[in-house]
């Protein structure tokens, strides 16, 4: 690594000089100008390759942040379809959680409505954020404590090669986790709840965990759900298996689609070229 | 790696910035998420709220109840009428109860014509049913016994059958429940 800046720093100062005398080149000085050429010329196109592939391994991490819907998440759901998969039906009055008001869109004849309009910019914003941290090789998490749906969210997690947990959450999951799993565990990079509440109608231990292990999280949130300790909360009804099916699928589809999209970004010289700036800037 | 776990204070984002700068985390160790959190902040920081227990303070902005101008014909006609012999047929999208096909006609026959609201109500029912749908009144006897005068005077043997069918559902129709809102 050092060998490598320095000959770059080096090869910055000497870029268009005729070849008089003797080039540092990976450490040899040539006196002859016939000697000079084709070594010299080798070890500059070594130089070139590998600055081309470093650039490119960075372009392939900094590309999709400088768009703003890399992965087009905006097409894959619409108000409508949230609305045909009740997404915007909520619990009675008496259940409303306080921070959970303002996006509420109104309350019908007791039973609270999600305000839709909020939803599809939150739902977007915690896809395109699972999509980049997938992208990045990250590890995701599923948890929901609700038994009608553990079926289906074990199902999401094997089908986009992610981890799930819809099982008794036991208190050192993620606090302890070097000594329940052995040392150097890895944990995850995110962690999706499907339904930010257990059982008996308190907030998952695991989001607090996640905020104490500096873990973002994305919830969906319900009328009597409490939003604040979630990254990326997004307000929606986690009770109806309709709704459940389509955050599971639009999940599965956007993690496949940011995985496939590292391999093409990798496996294709031409998907992630490197920007001229940058090969002058280190050329100079 | 080093961490903080203090979760209440600042966010996950604002804890591992300041790790970050201060040096305790490497930058070799930065975390997966750091700048595509960066780079698509969420629309709300993710602060810890205390829970209040306190309830006296009165909120300013309570959620606003959803009313519409139909609501006053629909309670109108639940009251006459009572729940409809339909069920209603929610898995499907497109579907349009006996309520909703009333309070339509309803408003057509007030864009349309200068009558007013009694007569209007009594004009939607007999436009239903000329459309093939019976509605069976509910209420006192008195009423449909007008009803029944009515009809028997338009000398059609339909219409009197009909009158004969809806005296005899009244008395079950005094089961359903009110739809007040």
């Amino acid at each position: 690594m050092a060998a490598r800046a320095l000959t770059k720093g080096l090869w910055g100062l000497r870029q268009s000089r005729a070849i008089t005398v003797g080039y540092p080149a990976a450490g040899h000085f040539y006196s002859t100008e016939a000697a000079v050429k084709s070594p010299t010329l080798q070890c500059m196109m070594f130089q070139v390759i590998n600055d081309c592939l470093t650039i490119r391994s960075e372009r392939i991490m900094t590309l999709p942040l400088e768009k703003p819907d890399f992965f087009r998440v905006s097409e894959l759901f619409s108000v409508k379809s949230l609305f045909e998969a009740r997404v915007h039906l909520g619990h009675k009055k008496g259940c409303r959680h306080r921070l959970m008001e303002p996006y509420l869109y109104g309350c019908r004849l007791e039973q609270d409505i999600i305000d839709l309009d909020q939803t599809v910019e939150h739902l977007q914003l915690a896809l395109n954020f699972t999509a980049h941290v997938a992208y990045r090789g990250g590890v995701i998490l599923f948890v929901s404590r609700q038994r009608q749906f553990s079926q289906l969210v074990e199902n999401t997690a094997k089908g986009c090669g992610e981890y799930a947990h819809t099982r008794y959450w036991q208190g050192g999951l993620l606090t302890n986790a070097p000594i329940q799993y052995g040392p150097g565990v890895r944990l995850p990079d995110l962690i999706v709840f499907l339904s930010t509440l257990n059982n008996v109608f308190q907030q998952h231990v695991g989001i607090r965990d996640a905020a104490k292990m500096n873990i973002p999280t994305i919830g969906v949130v319900d009328s009597n759900c409490n939003p604040s300790l979630l990254t990326y909360p997004v307000p929606g009804n986690d009770d109806t298996p309709i709704a459940m099916e389509l955050y599971c699928h639009l999940f599965k589809m956007i993690i496949n689609r940011a995985k496939d999209k590292r391999k093409h970004m990798e496996l294709l010289p031409s998907a992630a070229p490197p920007h001229a700036s940058e090969l002058l800037k280190t050329s100079n | 790696m080093a961490g903080s776990r203090l979760e209440r204070f600042g966010t996950v984002y604002s804890r591992v910035r300041d790790l970050m700068r201060s040096g305790v985390i490497k930058p070799s160790q930065k975390p997966i998420w750091f700048d595509v959190y960066e780079a698509f902040p969420p629309k709300k920081e993710p602060l810890y709220v205390k829970p209040h227990t306190r309830t006296a303070t009165k909120k300013q902005e309570p959620v606003p109840e959803i009313f519409y101008r139909e609501d006053e014909i629909r309670a109108k006609f639940f009251e006459h009428y009572g729940s409809g012999y339909r069920s209603f047929l929610l898995h499907k999208p497109d579907f349009v109860s006996t309520s909703q096909r009333f309070v339509d006609k309803y408003m057509e026959l007030k864009s349309r014509g200068e009558l007013e609201e009694a007569a209007l109500f009594e004009e939607t029912g007999k436009a239903l049913l000329a459309e093939g749908i019976t509605l069976k009144k509910r209420g006192a006897p008195s009423v449909s016994a007008e009803s029944r005068e009515s009809r028997l005077t338009d000398m059609s043997a339909e219409e009197q059958t009909v009158g004969a069918g809806s005296e005899e559902t009244t008395d079950t129709a005094d089961t359903t429940n009110t739809h007040t809102t």
